[in-house]
Formats: C-alpha cells, sequence, structure tokens
C-alpha cells in the first residue's frame, strides 16, 4: 500500500469518470481496489466505468464481486451469508439477501442488468432490474426512474427475443409440415402409377391424389398466414388502465393517491418531490400516502408478458 | 442518473397528436424535444378571435413533465397575440396551469392546448393585463421565472 490512499485514487477516478475519460477513471479504481480489495462500493465505481467502456463480463465479475463483499460485510444486520459466488456460474442469488436500507447495493444490480442485456441473457437482465427496483422503491432512492425505464427496457427486449424464436420454431414447423406432405404426395403418386391398368385412369387418378395433396398444402400455409397476420396487427395503444399518467409508460409498480388514482411509483415519487400535491385534485399528499396497487401490477405484468412490445412503445 | 422522463413522455405524445388532435388544434412542428410549435383557433363564434389563428411555442426541460413547459404565443404576420386580461402584448401568458404551483405532471401539451382554447372562448374583455405596456418593455425574464400574481380567477 504505497502512496494515496483507495479514497483519494477514487475520488480522483471520479472527477475523470465526470469528464468522460473512463480508461483513466477505471485504471484509477483499480489502484483503489488494490490499496482497499474489500471495499465494495470500489468495485461499483469501478464496474459503471466499465459499462461505459461495454466491458459487460468485467461488469459482471465487478458487481458480483460487491454484493459477496457487501453480504458479508459485518456492520449490518447478521445475516449469515450462505453460497457465496463461484467464478462462472450465475449467482444471481446473491442480490436476494437482505441488506441494510439504504445500502447503495441496488447500483451493482442496476449495472447487473445493464451487462446482461447487451450480452443477451434477458432472463437476468429483467431479474437484475427487478430486484434493483425493489431496493430503490424500499429506500425512495432517487435513481427509481431510471431503474424502472430499465425494467421496462429488459421486458421488451426479452420478448422480442421469445417472438423471434417462437417465429423461427414456427416457420421451421411449417416447412417441415410442408415438407412431410410433398413426400407422402410423392410416396402416394408412385403406387398409384404401379398400381392402375389403364393409362386414362392412371392419369385421372394421379390428378385427384396431386390435387388433394396441394390442397392440405395450401391449407397448411393458409394456416401459419394467419398467425403471421396476427403478429403483425397486435399493435393497438397499450390499454389506458395501464398507462402511467406521469410517464406515459406502461406501469411496473402501480401505486395509489388517497384518491384512488394509481401512477407510477418513480413517477408520482418525482413529482411529490417537487409538490406535495395530488396530480389531479392539488389536495396535500405525501409519499407516506401511496399504497401500493398490487392487483394492477399484476394486470400490468400479465398485459406486458403478452404484449412486451408495449414495455416502449 | 437524472431523471429522464423529458425525452420518452415526449414522444410518446408525439405518437398520440400524430394520430389526431381536438379541433381546432393542430401541430405545426416538432421537430426536436426541445421546442414544437402549435396553431389553434377559438371554434366559438367569440367576435374577439373570430377567423384568427394563433401561434404557441412550447419549450420542455428536461425534467418535463415534472416540471411545466414553457408555453408563449408567438407573433407572425398572420399569427397575431390574442388579446386577454391574462395575455400580455409579447405572447406572455399568465395561467397558473403553466405556472410552478399550478402544473401538474398529467397535464400535457393537448390539455394545455385545450385550456388556452377554453381560456380564450370565456373570455368577453378586449384588453391587456394591467401595466402590459411597462411588463412588455422591462421584461427580460424567462416566462418560468416571473411571479404572477393570479390575481383574478374569474377570466
Amino acid at each position: 500500500m504505497s502512496g494515496q490512499s483507495s479514497l483519494a485514487l477514487k475520488e480522483e477516478g471520479n472527477r475523470h469518470f465526470q469528464r468522460g475519460d473512463y480508461v483513466a477513471a477505471e485504471a484509477l479504481y483499480t489502484k483503489a481496489i488494490l490499496a482497499d480489495p474489500i471495499n465494495p462500493l470500489l468495485y461499483t465505481n469501478r464496474a459503471m466505468a466499465r459499462l461505459k467502456m461495454s466491458r459487460w463480463d468485467s461488469v459482471i465479475e465487478d458487481c458480483e464481486e460487491c454484493l459477496r463483499l457487501s453480504s458479508l460485510a459485518p456492520s449490518t444486520t447478521t445475516t449469515t451469508s450462505s453460497s457465496t459466488s463461484s467464478s462462472g456460474g450465475c449467482p444471481y442469488m446473491a442480490g436476494k439477501k437482505p441488506r441494510a436500507p439504504g445500502s447503495k447495493n441496488f447500483k451493482a444490480l442496476y449495472y447487473l442488468s445493464q451487462a446482461h442485456l447487451p450480452l443477451k441473457n434477458y432472463d437476468q437482465a429483467v431479474d437484475y432490474a427487478l430486484q434493483a427496483h425493489k431496493i430503490c422503491a424500499e429506500t425512495h432512492d432517487k435513481s427509481l426512474a431510471a431503474v424502472t425505464s430499465q425494467v421496462l427496457k429488459c421486458k421488451k427486449a426479452r420478448w422480442e427475443h421469445r417472438e423471434k424464436l417462437r417465429r423461427r420454431e414456427e416457420q421451421e414447423l411449417e416447412g417441415e409440415v410442408v415438407e412431410l406432405l410433398r413426400k407422402e404426395m410423392e410416396e402416394a403418386l408412385k403406387t398409384s402409377s404401379s398400381a392402375a391398368s389403364n393409362d386414362d385412369e392412371e392419369e385421372e387418378e394421379r390428378k385427384e391424389t396431386e390435387k388433394m395433396y396441394r390442397e392440405k398444402i395450401d391449407r397448411i400455409i393458409a394456416v401459419f398466414d394467419q398467425v403471421r397476420e396476427k403478429d403483425q396487427r397486435r399493435r393497438p395503444n397499450p390499454p389506458d388502465w395501464a398507462i402511467d399518467g406521469i410517464s406515459f409508460q406502461v406501469m411496473v409498480d402501480p401505486v395509489m393517491t388517497k384518491t384512488g388514482k394509481s401512477y407510477e411509483r418513480a413517477s408520482i415519487e418525482e413529482h411529490l418531490r417537487r409538490s406535495e400535491t395530488d396530480p389531479l385534485t392539488r389536495t396535500p399528499l405525501t409519499i407516506k400516502d401511496l399504497v401500493p396497487n398490487i392487483d394492477l401490477k399484476n394486470a400490468c405484468e400479465e398485459f406486458l408478458n403478452e404484449n412486451g412490445w408495449a414495455a416502449d412503445w | 442518473m437524472p431523471v429522464q422522463f423529458a425525452a420518452k413522455r415526449l414522444g410518446k405524445e408525439l405518437s398520440k397528436i400524430q394520430n389526431g388532435l381536438p379541433p381546432g388544434i393542430e401541430l405545426v412542428s416538432a421537430d426536436n424535444l426541445e421546442e414544437w410549435l402549435l396553431d389553434i383557433k377559438v371554434l366559438d363564434n367569440n367576435p374577439l378571435y373570430l377567423n384568427e389563428t394563433y401561434r404557441l411555442k412550447f419549450r420542455f426541460s428536461q425534467s418535463y413533465p415534472i416540471e411545466p413547459p414553457e408555453v408563449v404565443f408567438v407573433k407572425q404576420t398572420d399569427r397575431p397575440i390574442p388579446i386577454h386580461p391574462h395575455i400580455y402584448s409579447n405572447g406572455i401568458i399568465c395561467l397558473d396551469l403553466l405556472g410552478q404551483q399550478g402544473w401538474s405532471p398529467v397535464q400535457s401539451v393537448e390539455s394545455v392546448c385545450m385550456s388556452l382554447q377554453s381560456m380564450l372562448t370565456g373570455n368577453t374583455k378586449d384588453e391587456r393585463p394591467p401595466g402590459d405596456e411597462e411588463f412588455v418593455r422591462g421584461n427580460k425574464q424567462r416566462p418560468k421565472d416571473i411571479e404572477f400574481y393570479y390575481h383574478d380567477n374569474t377570466v
């Protein structure tokens, strides 16, 4: 441990980060970590710089190390941490451990979500974003809006990915079924040609068989066409009940005011920080008055599962 | 992590607007997410505003719709400033809905236009706010920084 303290190194790193020099910031955070390898917050700082550098894998390493270290931290409530992250695996149980309120660890979870998304690990991206959201909501953190957007972004990406897979599978299935019918038709035509004696009769029969199979194939293609058409069509605006009247996005965590109207938690809290009034009636309203609307939350979640495009329409 | 409501929310407002606006309101331009122009007309036969079209300029900050937009009438050869006891002749509007206190994030570009439309519709006074001339001559402030005194809620 020579020269500067880890804190001084971190602060110098922050200055470079703010200036947009992420490479220099990352190097300084690395030095800070070498000087104080058990401070979890240094790892999220470095992860933040590495996010800017699109170094997704090392973002994930840093965040997992941060979560591991903070789960070991003795200062908070005595939660016996069981499994620590074994290398290579996907230990996102680490994020589910209870931690002290006000803990900054939502950042590690938030960055994990941001790193898993470009790596196309959609389930992890959604899962980490939701975990980060939960902590932000509990602590009324100002980053709640950004984290809420991340949840929606991940959900949309996951939905699009699943849709792509589904469409590809259906196309393959269509090809297979059509191919099977074709083969069957060829077989049938072969056997009919050997069985029939009369040339005219043979020709007649061949035509019948072929026509029957052609019709079947056309019908199969028509059915798949219908599905494709339906995919194109289902893009109406999302229903009003699912939309937050402030951000105009589908709600992730709706909370209800005294008037019975629900808003996205991030939006209404942002508004209440500026003005403690109900947006509709302008009567006094504080964050403490907000009540989670669980049924609406579930309905919005279900809607998004079916209509992931609406997560960022 | 700054709050970035504005871009998404305005994008959605724009797509809604492009699907249609209420009668008498038209989008002129929305080339970016900072400044939009809209035209409004008064739809009844109020002689003060008959056959006229008025141009509104909306300016949005990064924290729209948590913060109100800045909304003013702009003057052009074919777009006068409507006469109204709450509208200064330089286009600045004194409406509590647009002030720091009266604004609510559930308002939108469309709802602001409709409010201004009905504010004109309901007006019978052919006059400017008191002290209009001095105000227009002296004012260097941005509309949002002016402390209006909402003295008259009947207009």
